[in-house]
């Protein structure tokens, strides 16, 4: 009671509450990052590899700077966020200046008239937070701020549209959603009621697109060129040409050679599942391009005549890698599926919201984008719940600024106000209590 | 019958002589005799099968912790990039806070923050006195339940008193620990800019707000979570017919404001081609009790209000893992290492798996190699 009506008085006590929002979506792989206030808005974020780059001149690309790069072979990347949580502030603190805070930064922004609103991975470790919290703070000096999970933001997105529902009014937040948030670090499944996550079911399985990305090295490696030093290449080629099965053993089939001497006929016409993929050579081409399997192509590459391009045909490859989420245990981790991840979680709610669960799942994070995504999802999901349940899985248009246009609806929400942390009342109940405001979240108020 | 003179005397002594020797019958399991007759230590403790993948080799089985961490890992080779140097103007602020300077010069990484997490999880669970102590000067609150400034308490209740380490009930302690660990994280800082840390004017005040929002709850959450307003607190219905509602095939969110969504469900969308169902209009079927679907009851206020004030979960608690009964149900799906079909056939020498001879002189190259004829 004393806090909050001390939080009040000093908010009425302090400078005008600031009228725009940095809105910041602070991915492992990409910041997307625009400015919400009540007049205008961004009605898209700009998008920012949160990386330093280094290419094979050894010249060093910062966040955005990376579009100037051209030639992307053995490009190395370190990267401020592990694990979907912000750990190398040096780095991280290097691309947000650059970003926002320099002279010439892109998004110029002044801190102490802008409000942050941060986007965070669950189950987060306090250390990390409070390191997050500090440097908001101390460093940036945010006139206003508030640190929510990624995954609810979604709910606060027009969520019947996605799943093409007709409906006379919109709820803000959701009533009741599923969200799978599949990204470079991991998937996580929260469930969210009412704009607050349901923590006790929130389910995380360490597959995302960096795993799926290595993992597409390693086969390549095996089976073509060693393609270990060119991450950014074989990321373009894993987002250009992987798909998500629908029929695992039928395509696994057809993309068998057959036993020794033997080539199957489904294996020599590629049965439209092979696909050439054309290596850039970084001097004409700095891009890889997908074409249609010729069968003749790579039989006369191995005959020695001489191609000016390298063209690797892919065959199980394509399909193999997006496997990785729904069946972990393929290359040995013990994990289960993103589907009995959907169940483990819906096992820890009461059965009676799963119907309202099940209805509304709702897919982001780049890893969706895969082809067949959402359609093998919801058959797996099918499979593990009963009959009655309804199941409907959709991805946004959008996934992956999906999470930051909700949070662009948030900032413009009454919620925003109620949770927001001011610069002043962190300067007064110090760090601890700003994380566990953070934690407790909306609570049970309206 | 005459054996050259031979006479067999049954005795249980064992002899490893050149040629051979008797050895005491010990059944049939292989691995007790493997276990009564260990031919190589080293060979035993390498093909010991272990729990979770019971037909891999202990050498297999790091082989695959080996590749999985490589796969964890950003870049094949460890990439040191430095931050490059401003190009045109400096930054004109060079002077950060303490804690800030700390931060930006750590170079922990996600694993160093995860180990000592646990370890200050350890501590709190062996020694509870000692880990309040470590952040004598904060609070440590739980989120939900009592107050317990580590001040006036020494030994939080709360976290001796949960010792299980199951996941519903280590709720309590996990926030005590997590709220503690916050302020653990907090007091790095102390130098700095905080002289209120110490003086900290409401240890109470989150609590404090908390309780108002959990009073001010139930009219909200009555209102706004029930499935038909008619009822505002259903009860857990039993699962007789007679409870189940005579509706459509459509079984309604449950979480609505009021009843207007019944009719949200389209009768097809795209993005769902499976659902293409006649819309839950009335219908005649509809009471016919052969085709009424039934719903489960809905959970009572109390459990969602738990639910919803619940605290997070630990990184490692919302780790997805299979329960027992589930781990090994299904076998692993083994793959050609060659070229990705089904594995179905074994090297007899490393175990790994290959599909058909084809594959499998490819990797014998690879085999001998490694391993040798």
């Amino acid at each position: 009671m004393t806090g909050r009506g001390g939080a009040k008085k000093s908010r009425a006590a302090g400078p005008a509450p600031p009228t725009t929002t940095l809105v910041l979506d602070n991915g492992a792989d990409t910041i997307k990052a625009g400015f919400v206030s009540d007049d205008k808005s961004d009605g898209k974020p700009r998008i920012i590899p949160n990386c330093l780059a280094r290419d094979r001149h050894r010249k060093i690309y910062v966040g955005s700077e990376l579009e100037k790069c051209k030639d992307f072979s053995e490009l190395a990347f370190r990267r401020p966020v592990e694990k979907g949580f912000i750990v190398n502030w040096e780095a991280q603190k290097e691309i947000w200046d650059r970003e926002f805070f320099d002279d010439k930064a892109a998004q110029k922004c002044d801190p102490s008239d802008t409000r942050l609103i941060l986007t965070e991975q669950p189950n987060s470790l306090p250390s990390l937070q409070t390191h997050c919290d500090q440097i908001v703070f101390e460093e940036y000096g945010f006139a206003s701020y508030y640190r929510g999970l990624g995954p609810v933001f979604n709910a606060y997105r027009d969520i019947q549209s996605i799943f093409r529902t007709p409906q006379s009014t919109i709820d803000s937040p959701a009533q009741v959603i599923l969200l799978i948030d599949s990204g470079y670090s991991h998937t996580t499944v929260t469930p969210i009621l009412q704009g607050r996550p349901l923590h006790p079911a929130i389910r995380r399985l360490d597959v995302g697109g960096k795993l799926m990305t290595n993992y597409l090295t390693r086969l390549l490696s095996v089976r073509h060129f060693d393609m270990r030093n060119e991450p950014y290449i074989v990321n373009e080629m894993k987002e250009a040409v992987c798909y998500t099965s629908l029929d695992f053993k039928g395509d696994l089939e057809k993309t068998w050679k057959g036993t020794r001497g033997e080539k199957r006929e489904d294996y020599l016409s590629g049965a439209g599942i092979a696909k050439d993929y054309v290596l850039p050579d970084s001097h004409t081409r700095f891009h890889g391009v997908v074409r249609d399997y010729e069968p003749g192509v790579s039989a006369r590459a191995r005959k020695g005549i001489v191609s000016t391009e390298d063209v690797l045909t892919l065959r199980n490859e394509r399909f193999v890698v997006p496997e990785l989420l729904f069946n972990p245990s393929d290359i040995g981790i013990r994990q289960p599926g993103i589907a009995d991840l959907v169940k483990q979680s819906l096992l820890a709610v009461p059965i009676g919201l799963w119907p309202g669960l099940l209805a509304n799942i709702v897919v982001v994070g780049g890893n969706s984008l895969s082809e067949g995504f959402c359609q093998r999802l919801q058959t797996e999901i099918l499979k593990r719940f009963p009959d009655e349940c309804r199941v409907r899985v959709a991805r946004p248009e959008d996934p992956i600024i999906s999470t930051w246009l909700g949070a662009a609806n948030f900032a413009k929400h009454e919620h925003a106000s109620k949770l927001e942390v001011t610069k002043q009342e962190y300067e007064e109940h110090g760090a601890a209590w700003v994380a566990r405001k953070f934690a407790a979240g909306l609570g049970l108020d309206p | 019958m005459n054996n050259f003179g031979v006479i067999e005397v049954a005795s249980q002594k064992t002899k490893n002589a050149p040629g051979w020797a008797y050895v005491p019958d010990t059944g049939l399991t292989p691995a007790a005799a493997a276990a009564l007759q260990p031919l190589n230590r080293k060979r035993a403790a390498r093909d010991k099968a272990n729990v979770g993948a019971p037909d891999l080799t202990a050498r297999q089985d790091a082989k695959i912790r080996k590749d999985l961490e490589a796969l964890d890992k950003d870049s094949h080779r460890d990439a040191q990039i430095p931050i490059p140097p401003k190009a045109g103007g400096t930054r004109a602020q060079n002077k950060h806070t303490p804690n800030v300077r700390k931060i930006l010069q750590s170079q922990k990484t996600f694993a160093n923050h995860l180990d000592d997490f646990q370890a200050f999880l350890a501590l709190a669970e062996s020694n509870p006195q000692l880990a309040a102590h470590v952040n004598k000067p904060t609070p440590t609150t739980t989120t939900t339940t009592a107050t317990t400034t580590a001040r006036n308490s020494p030994a939080p209740s709360t976290i001796t008193t949960a010792s299980s380490n199951k996941r519903s009930s280590a709720a309590p302690k996990r926030a005590a620990a997590t709220a503690a660990a916050a302020a653990a994280g907090a007091k790095e800082e102390k130098g700095g800019s905080h002289k209120k840390l110490k003086t900290q004017p409401q240890p109470k005040a989150v609590a404090g707000s908390d309780d108002i929002e959990m009073a001010d709850g139930p009219e909200a959450t009555g209102e706004t979570i029930t499935p038909d307003s008619s009822e505002p607190f259903p009860p857990p219905r039993p699962d007789t017919p007679t409870s189940l509602e005579p509706s459509t095939t459509a079984t309604p969110p449950p979480t609505t404001t009021e009843q207007p969504n019944i009719q949200s469900y389209p009768p097809d969308g795209t993005i769902l081609p499976a659902y293409n169902r006649p819309p839950p209009t009335p219908h005649p079927g509809d009471d016919d009790p052969l085709l009424v679907s039934r719903v489960p009851p809905f959970p009572t206020d109390e459990e969602l209000r738990a639910l919803i004030t619940a605290p997070p979960l630990s990184y490692l608690e919302a780790r997805a893992q299979w329960t027992e009964e589930e781990e090994g149900r299904y076998p692993a799906r083994r793959f050609c290492e060659v070229c990705g079909y089904w594995g179905r056939v074994k090297c007899i020498k490393c175990g790994a798996r290959v599909c058909a001879l084809e594959c499998l002189e490819a990797h014998r190259e690879e085999c001998l190699v490694r391993y040798g004829l």
